[in-house]
């Protein structure tokens, strides 16, 4: 039969022996076998109050250059008695990953297994040691079954840590140690039963196709078109995978190809030629707006100063030259919109730029706090600049890119099914609304509807021309300059990385300038196709 | 041994990237990508299928280093999408549309074609061979090979698979079809804003992107019984092209037109025009 094996990490001094302490010695204990293997001394010793516990203690040091050893003793031991479980308080500067390649070595293997992984943290200073203190606690984190947070005693420091801990393992259970029925939700969680996550996912998936068979044919009755969202958001994400796909695949290579301090060294420090290096980019990088917010995201990672890569984002799907070229057969070869677009684009993003640069964001951007800019947010854990084989680098860049994948991926899907409702709706409200309006209602009717529809930057050209005998020129370029900057689909894919309140600032700001380059513009040009 | 140290999270990954790329190279062999995205998807899908290859294969390596935190909601990104690919739903028509064209019920579509002259992918349309042909054969035979030009009897007969390459053929050289018999199969569109009674447009959807951007396009209909035309109903429409002018923000332009002499009802073409 197979040991259970508990394990508890965290960070020195989270209060690890403490809980093992308090919890073991407890009397839904006393009857039970039990093998506490520490890998780490602090300053709490264990003692066991029933006799029932044996402890074995391992330093680091033994841990780097004789795990064999560990291995051999702990196997004698489970041999040689009969034990029930297994507690290991693992060290707090090794990742997990360690221990667990530990326990699959094949002597052990067979005889026990990892039934739960609880973390520690002391939330008076988890905030400062993450990112602070290398990859190994954000690591353990993330493979934590559910989290024991002790030191918070307002609810604003607790849910602070929570956030922050939902954060690098998202839905993961948090218990406040301070709660009166702390140890019984920790009992829950250790010996509670859950659904496996594979079963979970086929069992959802086919809930899925039954409701599309069941509910379908209901809704399609109600007039809800069911089948033309379905067209219509296939036909979108279609669209939008394979740029997303460029997008993290240059981004990841950003992320690890090329060093931080070659980037603080090269690149202009001041304003002015950063912002033409970003345009100069944007205009290299032929690619729409699905791609363009990945790298927005790497850049601002790896150091770039924040206007300077605000202004990447905004200006690139703008102006590349795949929009240029489809605006211009939009626009039946007519030059003035084409070059009114690239530059309205460019006067806007530089705009927004400074803007930004002149009003920083107060708080953290990168909703992953410090932690994002020490490394990525994607599960593996080691340093980029570590790993110096072009093969590891290789690997890598792939886990990198997919990790990166999965997590804008999931909210272009949620975005574009967002947009595919409102695209089925149709644009009538747009249209009708329109009725009366002056120039700077039709500007902002036509930027708002650029926002919802959520229309490929370079598509939208079409689009846009369609509406051309409803709405006036200026209305069109609001459309033209503004849509392919910020929309459902962007937003909901900045908020993979952003924090909500840096995404409302970045898009009100985008939309106030926009809105006021366009009006003041083209009320001088007095523009006609 | 082996099957206890597998690793079901990166299984289920490898799972959807192959079914993913699977499905990709499924879509664009069959043609049936054509119902989503325009036909200049295709490298990119092959783009996006060869990464997910790439993916899948080099997941195997991690196949059977376990891992205790097992997480799976992330595949619903890739899953999602091929349920819905993979669970009956029909291509768009224009029923299905019921006049709801993003294009917010302009005529544009249609003006929009004359958009697509010079377009580069509309050249790709014309059989590879006639730029051979050009260089020797005198200019009138060598339009004799676009398909379905009747250059003696002055007559188009524009078949459904024809219908973008013609549309923007006449509209690049109006003057030459001037006089010209044209049938074309189409759906009729009708709409009083921007059509006056004895007007209609025997249209198809364009798409310009992807099935998200589908507009009505074809060449005006002038045709005294217009309104018996039932709206979305096929028909087959032969008329005389003649040039007529259509009224652009406070502009005319030559727009070329028909006029009607003979329409029976038709089938339902399916597919789309792409520019």
């Amino acid at each position: 039969m197979e040991i259970p094996i508990y394990v508890v990490t965290g960070f020195l001094d989270a209060g690890k022996t403490t809980f093992l302490n308090n919890l073991l010695n407890g009397k839904d204990w006393r009857d039970i076998k039990i093998l506490v293997v520490q890998f780490e001394t602090g300053e709490e010793e264990f003692q066991s109050r029933y006799d029932n516990c044996h402890s074995l203690a391992f330093p680091k040091k033994l841990l780097e250059r004789q795990p064999k050893e560990i291995l051999g003793r702990i196997r004698s031991f489970i041999q040689s008695g009969e034990l029930d479980e297994i507690w290991i308080e693992w060290n707090g500067v090794v990742p997990f990953s360690e221990l667990q390649a530990l326990l699959l070595a094949p002597s052990l293997r067979s005889l026990c297994r990892i039934q739960k992984v609880i973390h520690i943290a002391d939330g008076a200073n988890i905030e400062n040691l993450i990112g602070r203190t290398g990859g190994a606690l954000p690591e353990q984190i993330s493979n934590c079954d559910f989290a024991v947070v002790r030191n918070t005693y307002s609810a604003a420091a607790y849910s602070r840590v929570r956030r922050l801990m939902r954060g690098i393992n998202s839905g993961v259970d948090i218990v406040n140690i301070h709660e009166t029925k702390a140890y019984n939700d920790i009992y829950k969680q250790l010996f509670g039963k859950k659904e496996h996550p594979v079963s979970l996912f086929f069992l959802t998936a086919a809930l899925i196709a039954v409701l599309h068979f069941a509910a379908g044919p209901v809704l399609e009755t109600l007039q809800i078109p069911v089948n033309t969202v379905i067209n219509i958001f296939l036909g979108i994400l279609l669209q939008a995978v394979p740029f997303l796909l460029i997008g993290v695949m240059l981004s990841s290579a950003i992320q690890i190809f090329i060093p931080r301090e070659w980037i603080e060294r090269r690149f202009p420090k001041s304003l002015g030629p950063g912002m033409a290096v970003a345009i100069l980019g944007g205009f290299c990088l032929p690619v729409c707006d699905c791609a363009s917010v990945p790298v927005f995201r790497s850049l601002v990672k790896k150091g770039i100063p924040l206007p300077v890569a605000v202004t990447f984002l905004t200006v690139t799907p703008v102006i590349n030259p795949v929009v240029i070229l489809s605006t211009y057969y939009a626009f039946s070869g007519n030059m003035t919109v084409v070059i009114r677009r690239v530059c309205f684009g460019i006067i806007s993003s530089v705009i927004i730029g400074v803007i930004i640069g002149i009003w920083p964001p107060k708080s953290q951007i990168l909703s992953g706090g410090a932690l994002d800019r020490l490394m990525c947010s994607c599960g593996c854990y080691e340093d980029a600049e570590s790993i110096t084989t072009f093969k590891g680098k290789a690997g890598l860049l792939i886990r990198h890119s997919q990790s990166e994948f999965f997590n804008v991926g999931k909210y272009l899907v949620i975005g574009t099914f967002i947009s595919s409702i409102f695209q089925t709706m149709g644009t009538g409200i747009f249209t009708s609304a329109r009725n009366g309006a002056g120039l700077a209602i039709s500007i902002v009717i036509m930027m708002t509807m650029a926002f919802v529809l959520s229309l490929c930057s370079s598509s939208d050209a079409v689009i846009a021309r369609s509406f051309a005998n409803q709405f006036p020129m200026g209305a069109i370029m609001g459309f033209l300059v503004f849509g392919p900057m910020m929309d459902i689909k962007n937003v909901m894919m900045l908020s993979a990385g952003f924090s909500k309140r840096f995404i409302g600032k970045l898009l009100f700001t985008a939309f106030t300038v926009c809105f006021a380059v366009v009006f003041l513009l083209s009320g001088l040009g007095g523009m006609k196709i | 041994m082996k099957a206890k140290a597998f690793n079901p999270q990166i299984f289920l990954e490898i799972l959807c990237y192959s079914v993913f790329a699977a499905l990709m190279l499924y879509l664009v062999s069959s043609g049936k990508y054509l119902s989503y995205v325009t036909p200049r998807m295709e490298p990119y899908l092959y783009f996006t299928a060869t990464v997910m290859g790439i993916w899948a294969f080099a997941g195997l390596a991690r196949l059977f280093r376990p891992q205790h935190k097992i997480r799976s909601a992330h595949c619903f990104v890739l899953a999602i999408p091929i349920l819905l690919l993979l669970l009956p739903h029909s291509p768009m028509k224009t029923s299905n549309l019921a006049g709801n064209y993003v294009g917010g019920n302009t005529f544009s579509g249609i003006t929009g074609q004359s958009a697509v002259e010079n377009d580069p992918a509309q050249e790709e349309l014309i059989p590879e061979d006639s730029a051979d042909i050009q260089t020797d054969v005198p200019e009138d035979e060598y339009s004799a090979d676009l398909p379905g030009l009747d250059a003696a009897n002055k007559k188009i007969t524009v078949s459904n698979d024809d219908f973008g390459l013609w549309l923007s053929e006449i509209y690049m050289n109006m003057e030459k079809y001037k006089g010209y018999t044209v049938v074309m199969t189409g759906f009729v569109f009708k709409n009083p804003e921007m059509l006056r009674e004895d007007e209609f447009v025997p249209a198809r959807l364009m798409m310009s992107c992807c099935v998200a951007d589908l507009a009505p396009v074809g060449l005006l209909c002038k045709y005294d019984k217009a309104s018996e035309l039932k709206a979305d109903s096929w028909i087959t429409v032969e008329g005389t092209l003649f040039m007529g002018k259509y009224e652009y923000d406070g502009v005319e332009y030559d727009d070329p037109q028909i006029s009607v002499t003979k329409i029976i009802p038709a089938e339902e073409v399916e597919g789309y025009v792409y520019p």
